[in-house]
């Protein structure tokens, strides 16, 4: 199976550039609108509001908080597992080491993310008015 | 909690029952010429039996489909009578030893050594697979 099969769907002939500029020359074939008939709608259709609905649950930097306690607590469990088998209490190596590498992971999580975040920031300020 | 390694909690539990057996298979070989034990007779073979422990904190409340991880049930002690050998330095008097066949106890190490790696082996590879997944995004 091609695992790239899919992007084949995106490249087909009749959906590329030059189909593109044809129906946009060509308007009865594209179904589009005339203008007179736009301004028949009146200004209330016209005038959507920009600005984004406002979330109702919890907002994407509680959640982004929510993650980074999450990722303390499971460091925090990982040192405690390690000074359990340092200090021969009854936690096993193997505990101790799934522990620390479950809070690796969740760490590993915790940075894609930030890198993602400050990706986009980038992008939006590189981006040209 | 978020759970980004899921499903090791059969494994981590497998390898502390794995461990505890190879306690006691350990246990069995130290123990294989003690003719006296706490007792007064001599050492008895022992053995672990492994029972299925379902994981109610992860799966439905008793389901079927919960995960199921293993644990220590029981330890059992061996029912084989220990032999008797002849004594040189006592003639005429037989003294009893424990009936452990060293070869034995070896092969059931080996085999509680392999279990424990093949359960490793899994933790290794689900560690990998979170860390392939999360380059993803690169």
């Amino acid at each position: 199976m091609n695992p790239i099969s899919a992007i084949r769907q995106f490249i087909t002939p009749d959906t590329g550039s030059a189909a593109l500029v044809k129906a946009m020359s060509d308007p009865a074939a594209s179904g589009a609108v005339p203008f007179s008939e736009l301004q028949k709608l009146g200004p209330t259709a016209l005038q959507q509001p920009l600005s984004p609905s406002q979330p109702s649950g919890a907002s994407f930097g509680n959640l982004l908080g929510q993650m980074v306690n999450e990722v303390g607590a499971k460091q925090a469990a990982a040192g405690d597992a390690v000074s359990g088998v340092l200090s021969g209490q009854n936690v096993s190596l193997h505990q101790a080491m799934i522990a620390m590498q479950e809070a690796n992971v969740s760490f590993q999580l915790m940075v894609e993310v930030r890198n993602k975040l400050l990706e986009s920031y980038q992008e939006l300020m590189r981006m040209q008015i | 909690m978020i759970t980004l390694l899921t499903g090791i909690a059969s494994s981590s539990a497998a390898l502390t029952a794995e461990r505890v057996r190879m306690e006691v298979i350990s246990q069995n070989i130290a123990n294989a010429n003690t003719t006296r034990g706490l007792d007064g007779k001599p050492y008895q073979r022992q053995h672990v039996v492994f029972e299925t422990a379902l994981r109610q904190q992860l799966g439905g409340a008793g389901t079927s489909a919960a995960p199921q991880a293993v644990q220590v049930s029981r330890i059992e002690k061996d029912n084989r009578p220990p032999r008797l050998i002849a004594d040189p330095s006592n003639p005429g008097a037989m003294q009893a030893v424990p009936d452990i066949n060293i070869h034995e106890e070896m092969a059931d190490y080996i085999t509680a050594s392999r279990s424990f790696e093949a359960n490793l082996a899994v933790v290794k590879n689900a560690r990998a697979m979170a860390m392939q997944t999360l380059s993803i995004g690169k």
